[in-house]
């Protein structure tokens, strides 16, 4: 005997209609119950307002009738319950408070995980997809000595910056947890590498989404879910990014909602940190380390941050000179040489004892300085 | 009458020895071509006739058989023009038989009876023995480089029949007044800074290492690729012959003396079908680009841009030295021993150095990806171009003279590659590129800081076996440059590490 479908079952397949947007949702679902709302999508009750607005367009009513047989709530519910999710209308006693007065509140959340997370003390550390070297790096120091403080670490498991802060949070294996706010349903792992990454932040923290399961990662549905990554956060962090980006996206919905923005400032002129930069130049406060971050929340960290030890060992004299060129920009060996005024082979000697020591890092040809900087 | 005249045909770079039988008897006029000719020796008939008769000499009337023997061989080109007519006109009497046994005729035959040249002379010549060859005033060149002096050429067929019935004195071939052994060969001190890959192109031609040039355009790659043939030394004897037979097979114009004396530069655009590139034809099999930078360098600038099923083309090659080609009827080996060089971006944008680059991580992936893991593999050198200084390009003495001295010139260069090369193949019988793994550790031992290095790379995996056995031949050709006879040193092994760029994914991180 199957038990009564429960109402977030409808909210969840009217999420999963074609033509659905977050507004059009949202209509449906106020004033209404869930049960209500699907007789009205169906055209079984009349409606009123935007949806009757909507509604009066034959492409619209059509389609939705359809996406109500292809994927009827009993089914959408199932695959709901088999993946461990919960559903979470706006307004259902579990739906973050945080979300409630928003703006333009998500009309259904789908989590996996700890909810309990969205209480305690949480930040957003976001970024560019097209990240160097150091911008991971940076990322992934943050996020470990963010979650090393016990701090959650919101980020949106892209490519570059986001997937590193995760990686970093995760490594601290500490009080502080991953949450992972993302644009597809929860089981639609995108990108393709970062599966293992979505499974480590289902299990050890919290993945949300405003898409039900199944949806794929259009291109729309990214900046809706970076006003979630805004709104949840009490600050967000931008490391890295370039003259446009979802990452300024980010932050202008974090201003909208008198959220604290902060980002790291980069080298004059580098792509990468044009975005970050004039962020600093529109008032956003700086950071360079994790103290920063933490200095603003008024985080009342009583014990010092442990700073790890490093394990490699120290350059040779005659090495250090090339490492400080490095520091300063990216250098084929030819510009290494020239600029530290010795030979080709000897820079290439010393550029092999860094690389072997983990100092520097080598790609296409050019080398950058990887890791903590060198005191 | 019956007359038999020698000729040839080509078949990939091989010359076949013809015989042109003709008959002639009494019997209704017709004119009958067996021995399996192919369309273009099908049309010899009309072109034989028209030119005997533009001659002022007469074509019989009667039943005219011809064979080209051997029979059962398919036989092709105009080039058995001129045999045909001989024939044709020694078996009517018009010109005396007995002087014929001695010589060979190859050629073509123009309405108004002059000899043109074609495709393949010389190995034709070659295949045809001990004759005298009779070419056309053309292929004089070509005849000349595989005989010496003793070739007859002929402007046309009545010069020809003169010197054969009436004694009348051969005539002289045009004197090689146009010297031309092609552009000059650009020389290196061209190049501004760039150590780095003057170095690496140095190494390539020193040990026949194939080299990959990474790098934004406008760096300058396929400037230093021009550079490297003026490294290269001429080439030997045998070598010479096999690519003056490829280079007159394709039809290609042969330097003065008929010999290909200087290393090859053959660079194909990346539109080049597979068979422009390796060769074939239904009938002759045709030499393709690779056969044509035999001895030489092969040059395929922006290797992505190549179809892949091209680029597998390359495999055999590189792997054998030969080219087998093989059609229903036959199959030819044609020679492909080269140096490649091949340049690329290490991303689709362009941008060069990091933070400068506009592909994401997904982009670059795919752009590598076309460039297939085992092609990536062939090359022993994988070095980084960068966009010249602005203070290199306006040729501040001083940032010339930072790395590893000035821009020297070609001339200095290629004496320290000769010295390098001579010592390699004093040890080894073959360039360093050819060194046998199993006889790496006897031809190429290492210092014991060498070793501790390579060890430490292995075991960090930064470097694979296959790539450990590329850097260690590598190294030796390093240490020939120095004059370094013996052992392998740390220095030699590390410039050979920094001479294989990792494309794509930094050195010290996984992907994300």
């Amino acid at each position: 005997m199957t038990a009564p479908l429960p109402p977030e079952a409808y909210v969840a397949a009217l999420a999963a209609f074609r033509h659905m947007t977050v507004h059009r949702l949202g209509a449906l679902l106020r004033h209404r119950t869930p049960l209500e709302a699907w007789a009205v999508a169906l055209g079984e009750t009349p409606a009123t307002g935007l949806i009757e607005k909507v509604m009066a367009r034959p492409e619209v009513r059509a389609a939705w009738r359809r996406s109500a047989s292809e994927r009827p709530p009993d089914a959408v519910w199932e695959r709901c319950v088999a993946l461990g999710l919960q559903v979470l209308p706006w307004g259902s006693d579990r739906y973050p408070a945080a979300l409630l007065d928003d703006r333009l509140p998500p009309p259904v959340l789908f989590a996996k995980g700890d909810l309990g997370l969205l209480a305690a003390r949480r930040v957003a550390l976001v970024g560019t997809r097209n990240a160097t070297a150091l911008g991971r790096q940076t990322a992934r120091e943050f996020g470990h000595g963010l979650a090393a403080a016990g701090v959650h670490v919101v980020s949106g498991l892209a490519r570059g910056i986001d997937g590193h802060a995760h990686r970093g949070a995760l490594a601290a294996e500490s009080h502080g947890r991953p949450i992972g706010v993302v644009a597809s349903g929860l089981d639609v792992v995108y990108p393709r590498e970062h599966h293992d990454l979505w499974q480590a932040v289902g299990n050890c923290g919290l993945l949300l989404s405003e898409a039900p399961p199944g949806t794929a990662p259009e291109a729309h549905r990214f900046p809706l879910r970076n006003r979630i990554v805004a709104a949840i956060s009490e600050a967000v962090i931008v490391i890295e990014s370039r003259e446009r980006g979802g990452s300024l996206i980010t932050a202008a919905e974090a201003l909208e909602r008198d959220v604290a923005v902060m980002a790291v400032p980069g080298p004059v002129g580098r792509r990468s940190a044009l975005g970050t930069n004039q962020l600093l130049c529109d008032g956003a406060a700086p950071v360079t380390n994790v103290h920063d971050i933490l200095t603003a929340l008024s985080f009342q960290h009583g014990r010092p941050l442990q700073q790890a030890a490093d394990l490699r060992p120290r350059p040779r004299s005659e090495d250090v000179p090339v490492y400080r060129v490095l520091q300063h920009e990216p250098r084929t060996i030819d510009g290494v040489a020239l600029a530290v005024g010795v030979g080709l082979v000897d820079a290439a000697m010393a550029l092999a004892r860094l690389e072997a020591a983990g100092w520097i890092g080598q790609s296409d040809g050019w080398f950058e300085c990887v890791g903590s900087a060198l005191r | 009458m019956l007359a038999a005249v020698r000729s040839a045909t080509v078949f990939g770079v091989e010359g076949r020895p013809v015989i042109v039988e003709v008959h002639v008897s009494t019997g209704l006029p017709g004119f009958q071509i067996v021995g399996l000719p192919d369309e273009a020796c099908r049309e010899s008939r009309d072109r034989a006739r028209v030119a005997v008769l533009s001659s002022d000499l007469r074509w019989p009337s009667a039943r005219i058989t011809v064979n080209l023997a051997p029979s059962g061989q398919r036989a092709g080109g105009t080039g058995l023009d001129l045999a045909i007519a001989v024939g044709v006109l020694a078996a009517s009497g018009q010109v005396p038989i007995e002087p014929l046994e001695r010589m060979g005729f190859i050629g073509e035959l123009g309405l108004d009876g002059s000899l043109r040249g074609v495709p393949g002379v010389a190995p034709m010549v070659a295949a045809m023995g001990s004759v005298r060859p009779v070419v056309p005033m053309v292929s004089h060149r070509e005849a000349q480089g595989v005989v010496g002096s003793d070739v007859h050429v002929a402007a046309t067929l009545r010069q020809l029949v003169d010197a054969l019935t009436l004694d009348a004195p051969w005539p002289t071939p045009a004197p090689d007044d146009i010297v031309d052994d092609g552009p000059p060969v650009p020389d290196l001190a061209d190049v501004r800074g760039q150590a780095m890959a003057r170095r690496a192109l140095e190494v390539a031609a020193a040990g026949a290492h194939h080299m990959l040039l990474v790098g934004p355009p406008g760096s300058g790659k396929t400037m230093l690729a021009q550079r490297i043939t003026g490294l290269l030394p001429p080439l030997d004897p045998a070598t010479a012959l096999e690519a003056t037979m490829v280079h007159s097979a394709a039809g290609v114009r042969l330097p003065a003396g008929g010999l290909v004396r200087l290393p090859p530069f053959r660079a194909p655009h990346h539109s080049s079908s597979m068979v422009s590139l390796v060769g074939g034809g239904s009938t002759t099999l045709r030499p393709g680009e690779i056969s044509l930078s035999h001895g030489g360098t092969l040059f395929l600038d922006e290797l992505g841009e190549f179809a892949p099923v091209v680029l597998d083309g390359l495999r055999q090659p590189l792997e054998e030295g030969v080219i087998r080609l093989a059609r229903a009827r036959a199959s030819a080996s044609l020679p492909a021993r080269f140096l490649l060089v091949a340049a690329t971006n290490p991303c689709p944008c362009g941008g060069g150095a990091p933070g400068a680059c506009e592909c994401d991580d997904g982009q670059r992936l795919r752009y590598l990806r076309r460039l297939s893991g085992p092609l990536l593999d062939r090359f022993d050198l994988r070095v980084g171009v960068e966009r010249p200084a602005v203070d290199d390009l306006l040729g501040s003495a001083d940032a010339a003279a930072g790395c590893h001295g000035f821009a020297e010139p070609t001339s200095v260069v290629a004496q320290r590659v000769a010295a390098a090369r001579q010592r390699g193949l004093a040890r080894s019988g073959q360039p360093n590129s050819q060194i046998p793994g199993a006889r790496i550790d006897e031809l190429a031992p290492l210092h014991p800081d060498a070793r501790r290095v390579l060890r430490d790379l292995l075991e960090s995996d930064r470097l694979t076996g296959r790539g450990y056995h590329r850097v260690r031949r590598v190294a030796r050709t390093l240490a020939d440059l120095e004059g370094a006879d013996d052992l392998v040193l740390e220095q030699h092994v590390v410039m050979a590490m920094q001479m294989r760029v990792r494309l794509g994914v930094s050195s010290r991180e996984r992907a994300a």
